[in-house]
């Protein structure tokens, strides 16, 4: 186990560079010059050119790539090219909004997502199974920037349960993450539902039942262990694209989060922001998922992670 | 003590209802199992002889399956009557099973001796400690080797043998009054199942339970059963004592059956088999459901469906030919040619 997870943690280092390396090109490739961008309108071609000189723009891509690379091993991930803040510190103030996002947004996907699946796979085909499954495909079909704006509708203006936008309180969490989560929700519960049902048809659970167990013990011990090993991969997967749903929700919902962070950044050609916001985005995310490769053997010991 | 009968099949009837119509699995099953007495069902694959030992604890998948008729008495008690709630009490506990497939029938995630120290808890209400040192000894007793550290690991490290004992364990655990086995060798090798047939026999001396063996392997029965009965297209077709049956079966397929053995001391080019398919469930013939494969078969078998019909002492069979009715048909038929 110890030993798998050193392992994983070194496959870190190529993940990281490509990520970078990748994200340099797009960089590179978009139209829009940052340093006209950044002179504004009306500047003069010298100024643009200096402007160019000293953001070490003029140089070739090569050199500016590893020297991106040897200022991000020392922990520099450069200065913005709008303000000339150092991009970590941005990051630093960025970043714990966001993952306070991504997780309650992603308790809700699970809960949720698991209370659904295990009420509709407890009586197949019933009713509350099927109002389960419409709303899940609902849930699925209705874009998240959508969804926001309709709560935000409901319960902020019309009912004024909730503030509207922003990140000052508990309060504010709700909605965005409900935005954020109800999508994943609606996926595992489907997961749920077609993983529980194909393990109570296994025959461990006609030994169960065999044995004299009541049915709460058999749906929970016997069958929702082995019906959780599919779902815990969906959980994981989810999680990458949340953190892309943050980019839409932060903007909705008007949360200065690494998500809208980087949407800015993008806008205004600020490309060592844009970097820094990606790899952090990135790391995060291979971190969950060595978290849910972990689980897995929790869950499952016949997986031999090494 | 051992003539007590302990569990009783009347008439038991469990048919499964589809798009294709209605499959009658179990088709009116009638046996008496008695203390200490081990009863094979014995039949070829689809003859419902699994659906029967299911039906009996209500394993029965339903929807699609149906009870559609029958009584099951336990000790006089009726399990068909009974709640979820009292038939649980039962399960696991005075009517055990073990199933055909012993590598799929453990929990994968769930240590074998918590599977086994479960319905110790459940029935018995031991604590965790005595339930899981029962489990334990239970190991013990079916031959597996260091049983403590048996008990802590998982069906994927155990072998097929051993994951089989662990199933014996597991039904064997509440002592119950009877042990229903699924073609429990079925799965295993030779070796393996020799071992697992003796150590379901010793300990069927030890606790006196009687046993229902499901197999469709003569060589288990002769092995295992004092009494027989022989399942074909969902009926009880012959029901004899187990040492008869090889030499004088009644029942034109058992005679099949037992012809299309092979046979040690002769030199066969090439086995017996019985012509013709099995019925489909869907749609039984009106008369007797083996007619058209039988050699013996008349206009009467063809037309009416025999009933089970005492022969002798302690001999039934479902078969006109042992009828007064069965003469005057093939009298009859030799007349009009």
């Amino acid at each position: 186990m110890f030993l798998f997870i050193i392992k994983r943690l070194l496959q870190i280092v190529p993940v990281i560079l490509g990520v970078t390396l990748v994200v340099f090109l797009i960089m590179q490739m978009v139209p829009g010059d940052s340093a006209v961008i950044l002179a504004g309108e009306g500047a003069s071609k010298e100024t643009v050119e200096q402007l160019r000189v000293d953001l070490g723009l003029n140089k070739p891509m090569h050199e500016q790539y590893i020297s991106y690379i040897s200022n991000v091993v020392q922990g520099d991930l450069g200065n913005s090219l709008k303000n000339n803040q150092p991009v970590l510190d941005e990051i630093l103030i960025r970043l714990p909004i966001t993952m306070e996002l991504a997780f309650f947004s992603i308790l809700i996907t699970v809960v949720l997502g698991l209370i659904a699946g295990i009420i509709s796979a407890v009586r197949p085909y019933s009713y509350s199974d099927i109002g389960v499954m419409v709303v899940a495909l609902l849930g699925i079909s209705l874009p998240s920037f959508w969804l926001g704006i309709l709560l935000m509708y409901v319960f902020s203006i019309k009912l004024q349960w909730l503030p509207v936008a922003g990140w000052d309180s508990t309060a504010h969490i709700i909605l965005p993450a409900i935005t954020l989560g109800a999508g994943g929700a609606a996926i595992v519960a489907r997961m749920t539902r077609s993983s529980m049902l194909e393990v109570v048809g296994q025959d461990y659970i006609r030994t169960a039942k065999a044995k004299g167990l009541a049915e709460h013990v058999i749906i929970y011990k016997h069958a929702l262990r082995n019906a959780l090993i599919p779902v815990i991969t969906v959980v994981g997967l989810q999680f990458g694209s949340l953190l892309g749903g943050t980019v839409l929700v932060e903007s909705v919902f008007a949360i200065n989060g690494l998500g809208r962070m980087i949407v800015d950044a993008i806008r205004t050609r600020d490309i060592p922001m844009v970097q820094g916001g990606v790899l952090v985005a990135s790391l995060v995310f291979v971190f969950v998922n060595l978290l849910v490769d972990t689980m897995y053997r929790v869950f499952n010991k016949r997986i031999d992670l090494n | 003590m051992m003539n007590e009968i302990v569990l009783e099949v009347k008439n038991l009837k469990t048919h499964f209802i589809s798009n294709k119509g209605t499959a009658k699995a179990v088709d009116g099953i009638d046996f008496v199992l008695r203390k200490g007495e081990t009863l094979g069902i014995v039949g070829e694959s689809g003859c419902g002889k699994s659906m029967t030992s299911l039906s009996i604890l209500r394993l029965i998948p339903s929807p699609p399956g149906k009870f559609v008729d029958g009584e099951v008495l336990l000790n006089g008690k009726d399990l068909v009557k009974m709640s979820n709630e009292e038939l649980r009490k039962i399960r696991g506990n005075q009517i055990s099973m073990i199933f055909q497939e012993p590598m799929t029938s453990l929990n994968p995630v769930i240590p074998v001796g918590e599977q086994i120290a479960e319905a110790l808890r459940l029935h018995q209400g031991l604590s965790r400690k005595q339930a899981w040192d029962k489990s334990v000894e239970m190991i013990r007793l079916v031959g597996i080797p260091s049983p403590e550290k048996r008990a802590k690991q998982e069906p994927f490290q155990l072998s097929g043998g051993m994951r089989q004992r662990i199933m014996i364990a597991m039904a064997l655990a509440c002592t119950p009054e009877v042990l229903i086995a699924d073609e429990p060798t079925t799965a295993l090798d030779v070796t393996i199942q020799a071992q697992i047939l003796e150590i379901m026999k010793d300990l069927q001396r030890k606790i006196g339970m009687g046993i229902i063996f499901i197999t469709h392997d003569l060589g288990v029965v002769a092995e295992m059963c004092d009494q027989v009965g022989v399942m074909y297209a969902g009926q009880i077709v012959e029901h004899r004592d187990a040492k008869d049956i090889f030499n004088n079966p009644l029942h034109p397929y058992t005679q099949g059956l037992i012809g299309s053995l092979p046979k040690l001391y002769e030199d066969q080019e090439e086995l017996q088999i019985i012509e013709g398919t099995v019925p489909s469930p869907y749609d039984y013939p009106e008369g007797c459901r083996f007619a058209e494969r039988c050699p013996f078969s008349t206009d009467i078998c063809v037309q009416k469906e025999p009933s089970l019909i005492q022969y002798g002492d302690n001999a039934k069979v479902r078969c006109w030919k042992y009828t007064n009715e069965w003469q005057d048909s093939l009298a009859k038929e030799v007349l009009k040619s």
